[in-house]
């Protein structure tokens, strides 16, 4: 075990872009941790889809070992968090682990709404924030200008920050430096009652689930018995020791202070839960480490497989993911126009959006995915309370009392010259403006209270739009409130889609009615006859468009033998006709169940 | 008679000749061409055509030549002499049928009789004739050089010097053309009673001027464009024409039977930029540009791009997306024995269309396309490729 003193334990925080991932790199190297044979591209970010995003989904970790100026060789443990509103709760456990977190700051961008929203995350878990200015050498850099902008708006040092280029390798040593002497070393006792710190699992098939940990108090041993002290959990230790880039290493013992995993032939992610705290039987402590929270999904959306005999594939590989991914949640439900799927609930539309193409590309499956929703809780008149995780299970409106739904407050950072396009955005969206604050004689920070239904559509690309990109969100939920409520049906030739329902609030069934006809007739290709698209609301028509009957569809021109460029846009019609669900008469591409969620109009 | 059997034996053979050389380029012409009269490179191209033809006829010794085409750009622009140097070249390097089918394409503005006179002396027996339509406001829009008045003299000239297979190309779907005005461009035409009528559809190409401002172009919409289609069937089928392709029609036995070897799987070699084969179970087009097709025939280098084997179960599918052109259409037993796979599948989507009039049975008892059939017929195709695509091979071999 290595002595606390010699211990730092710290993160990176950003916002996405501004290059977490690139200086988490260049620290590995700088410390030669990471084989030269196996390197690749950010090193943390081990996902496909991580390195495509740019963003980190899963938090991992690294200890890496550094000899310093001082001639003293420290255990540098670096835990990466992930980068996206959506995951809140795992940044939160995740600096839970840490003494301190080094703020990379993009010397153009300055601070934005993440940066924030994390940077006060870590302040509240009594981290010592460390700001970095990233990106120095780009010719747009204003990195005194930033340091001043940290200090106004976060309220922390930053004259003597680092001025860094993670991409190009410039001053990392400095930050190895700085952790070194301002990160604080953990405090702890090694022979108190256990308690350490699940900030991460991951399944392995050979090992089952590996629980990343920090110990906050005492030693844990293989051969020790252990429980998890929320979900009760026992199991028996066979391993621990410490992750590298290139791998886990077994270590006889770890003890207070130190990060490094477990395994104990786990069997699922769910024993194992984020924030929860693992004790020993022999020698339990009195009580768990503060913080936890089960996760609980926020958004909800039906997953059905485009071919319906791929059902039990799509069971499989969705169990497979969820043996990594506590967060998800899957449950049978069957649809009258899309035969048998699953409602999954998602931490947000990103993790929605991260699930599906999983399953698509890692599992080579096809997917219908339904317009998601958020829960709403229904009381009705005989005084039962439920709560609707699906538009199949909204009740008739006659049997409604109170309908309510879920409310979340909302942090909107931008450049002040957009502030009216925000605010008219936000109205749009039903935003309750709560105040306004000038971060700096450019920058404002917009707080609004708003239904999480408006948020988990298409808010942030709409507000990406409005702002020219420079606009930042951040958003935590604060409760229920009771709302109009109607259930919107969709019907194609005449016939109820019942997978294109959802739940709105009633002042906007109008509008996005007409629009979502509209997009469907956009999106249905016309057959041989006329359908007519039509949204209701309780069997009253609110919207009506008519899809033409298909007349015309032929490639007259095949001469001089060029027979190539036809077959190529046969077999692309082909492939597309192939990805279609039929309802009744109606041919629906599946692209066309999520085209009616974009509706914004700029 | 062993040298008769050997003779009959052939493989016969479809040659296309394409002319890349125009007086001016048409607004919505994809095709390759250049609108130049450079004498410099008009040698060239004839050098490098002969050259190859040259080459290609060596690497046919068991094929008999039965069609050749020269399409373009405008082969009548590019002038006799040239025209009758390929000919003859193409005589002294293949076998060529006594009764061989030899097409060439025609613009008004650049028919000569003496031009006409030459091409009938060098064997050529059918001609080609792009009138497009009668209005001459609209051949102007379109960028085409010639009147109306020019492709009515031009077309008597043909007839004057004696050819006897004669075809016009005529266009609908045009900027500001209306049903009544397209059924009276057909009538015009029709009084001058040619042997073969093409009737194309236009479609507006990307990479064509009439790309840029397509959507001020004043284009009837699909919808008319279909009206006008089924108008055309309907007359030109009511004055004798059989609608033997989708878009051409022909007195009995005039079809082209050069362009038919496309619509069948028949073999064909091309020669010039941009030509397409299928040869000795190769697809290949050309290098699709002059320079290139020229110093890669003189140097020795590469003019073939994109070649592919076809394999048989892509034959498959080519078979049903070229033989449904026609009104020979396809037939369950030959379908099978070419291609071992199972006719049911597609039986089910094609009884599907013929109960609500897409699809038809010819007089042969074979399959084929009704032309309201003819209209979609990108969709058909597409559901009998899904079906053919999860067909399993008749196993009677085994």
């Amino acid at each position: 075990m290595t002595d606390l003193s010699k211990i730092r334990n710290f993160s990176i925080i950003a916002h996405i872009d501004h290059g977490k991932s690139t200086l988490a790199d260049r620290l590995l190297e700088e410390c030669n941790a990471i084989d030269q044979r196996i390197r690749a591209e950010q090193m943390l970010d081990s996902m496909e889809l991580e390195k495509e995003r740019g963003i980190t989904i899963k938090a991992t970790a690294a200890t890496l070992t550094y000899t310093a100026d001082d001639g003293e060789t420290y255990a540098l443990n670096l835990i990466d968090t992930p980068g996206h509103v959506d995951f809140n709760y795992e940044v939160s456990r995740s600096l839970a682990a840490c003494e301190g977190a080094i703020l990379v700051v993009d010397a153009s961008q300055g601070v934005e709404a993440q940066t924030l929203a994390n940077t006060y995350l870590a302040i509240d878990a009594g981290l010592e924030v460390l700001p970095v200015i990233n990106k120095i050498d780009l010719p747009s850099a204003r990195p005194a200008e930033v340091k001043a902008e940290v200090e106004d708006i976060i309220g922390i040092p930053a004259e003597e920050s680092p001025e860094i280029s993670a991409k190009n390798g410039i001053n990392i040593h400095s930050v190895l430096e700085m952790i070194v002497k301002d990160v604080p070393a953990p405090q702890g006792d090694r022979e108190a009652p256990l308690q350490a710190l699940i900030f991460d699992s991951q399944y392995d098939s050979y090992r089952g689930v590996i629980v990343y940990t920090r110990i906050k108090q005492g030693t844990v041993r293989p051969g020790q018995d252990i429980k998890m002290m929320a979900t009760g959990a026992t199991y028996k230790v066979v391993e621990v020791g410490t992750m590298s880039p290139n791998g886990l290493i077994a270590r006889d013992a770890l003890g207070a202070g130190e990060v490094g995993y477990i395994t104990a032939s786990i069997k699922t992610v769910a024993d194992t839960q984020v924030g929860d705290t693992i004790t020993t039987i022999e020698n339990p402590a009195s009580e768990p480490l503060p913080g936890y929270r089960p996760v609980q999904p926020m958004v909800f959306s039906g997953v059905y497989p485009a071919d319906g005999s791929k059902y039990q594939d799509l069971r499989e590989a969705l169990e497979k993911l969820q043996l990594n991914d506590a967060s998800m949640s899957f449950e049978l439900e069957s649809s009258i126009a899309l035969g048998f799927g699953f409602r999954c609930g998602f931490l947000g539309l990103l993790h929605m959006e991260i699930i599906q193409e999983r399953l698509e590309r890692e599992y080579n499956l096809d997917l219908i995915t339904t317009a998601p929703n958020v829960v709403y809780r229904i009381t009705k008149t005989n005084g039962e309370t439920m709560y609707v995780y699906t538009p199949l299970d909204y009740p008739d409106p006659m049997e409604i009392e109170l309908a309510e739904e879920p409310f979340a407050k909302v942090n909107l950072i931008a450049p002040q010259e957009y502030v009216g396009n925000i605010m008219e955005l936000a109205q749009q969206r039903r935003g309750e403006f709560k105040d306004m604050v000038y971060l700096d004689a450019n920058r404002v920070e917009i707080h609004y209270e708003m239904p999480l239904n408006e948020i988990i559509y298409d808010f942030f690309d709409a507000l990406k739009s409005r702002t020219r990109g420079y606009g930042s969100l951040d958003y935590e939920l604060i409760g229920y409130r009771p709302s109009k409520l109607v259930k919107l049906d969709i019907l194609l030739n005449g016939d109820i889609v019942d997978a294109l329902s959802f739940i709105l609030f009633a002042d906007n069934a109008y509008p996005r009615a007409r629009k979502i006809c509209e997009k469907l007739k956009d999106n249905i290709p016309r057959a041989q006859f006329e359908i007519p698209v039509q949204a209701a609301i309780g069997g009253k028509i609110i919207a009506r468009e008519t899809i033409k009957a298909l007349r015309k569809d032929v490639l007259a021109k095949c001469y001089g033998g060029d027979i190539t460029r036809k077959k190529k846009l046969l077999e692309k019609q082909k492939e597309g006709k192939k990805r279609m669900r039929t309802f009744g008469t109606v041919a629906v591409p599946s692209e066309a169940f999520m085209a009616v969620l974009k509706l914004d109009e700029n | 008679m062993p040298i008769l059997t050997k003779r009959l034996n052939k493989t016969p053979l479809g040659l296309y000749i394409h002319v890349p050389f125009c007086r001016s380029k048409c607004q919505y012409c994809d095709f390759y061409s250049l609108a130049c009269k450079d004498d410099r490179l008009m040698d060239g191209y004839l050098d490098a055509v002969c050259a190859h033809i040259k080459e290609a006829g060596a690497l046919a010794p068991g094929y008999k030549v039965d069609t050749i085409y020269f399409g373009g750009g405008t082969p009548s622009f590019y002038g006799a002499d040239g025209i009758a140097t390929i000919l003859s070249t193409i005589r002294r390097n293949f076998d060529v049928d006594v009764n061989a089918e030899i097409t060439l394409e025609c613009n008004p503005d650049s028919v000569t009789d003496r031009m006409l006179g030459r091409l009938k002396a060098e064997g050529v027996n059918r001609i080609s004739l792009g009138i497009q339509t009668d209005d001459d406001e609209l051949l102007k829009k379109l960028g085409r050089p010639h009147t109306y008045a020019q492709a009515v003299s031009a077309y008597q000239r043909i007839r004057k010097a004696g050819f006897k297979n004669v075809s016009v190309d005529l266009m609908y779907g045009l900027p500001g053309q209306t049903l009544r005005t397209w059924t009276e461009t057909l009538d015009h035409v029709l009084r001058l009673l040619p042997e073969h009528i093409s009737c194309y559809g236009l479609k507006v190409e990307e990479g064509t001027p009439l790309y840029t401002y397509k959507d001020d172009a004043n284009l009837p919409d699909d919808d008319l464009q279909a009206d006008m289609y089924l108008a055309a069937v309907d007359l030109l089928r009511s004055r004798g024409y059989r609608h033997y392709e989708i878009s051409n029609f022909a007195r009995k036995g005039l079809y082209s039977r050069h362009n038919m070897k496309y619509w069948t799987g028949g073999e064909y070699l091309g020669f010039g930029p941009s030509a397409s084969s299928d040869f000795a179970g190769k697809r290949f087009i050309l290098s699709r540009d002059l320079q290139s097709y020229i110093s890669g025939i003189r140097d020795g280098g590469e003019v073939m791009e994109d070649v592919q084997e076809i394999p048989l179960r892509e034959r498959a599918g080519e078979y049903l997306m070229l033989r449904l052109r026609t009104y020979y259409g396809i037939a369950p037993d030959e379908y099978e024995r070419k291609f071992l796979l199972p006719f049911d599948p597609l039986r089910e989507v094609l009884a599907k269309y013929r109960a609500l009039g897409y699809v038809g049975i010819n007089d042969d008892g074979r399959w084929n396309l009704t032309a309201k059939g003819y209209l979609i017929s990108n969709t058909i195709l597409s559901e009998l490729l899904i079906a053919q695509d999860n067909s399993l091979p008749l196993n009677r071999f085994c």
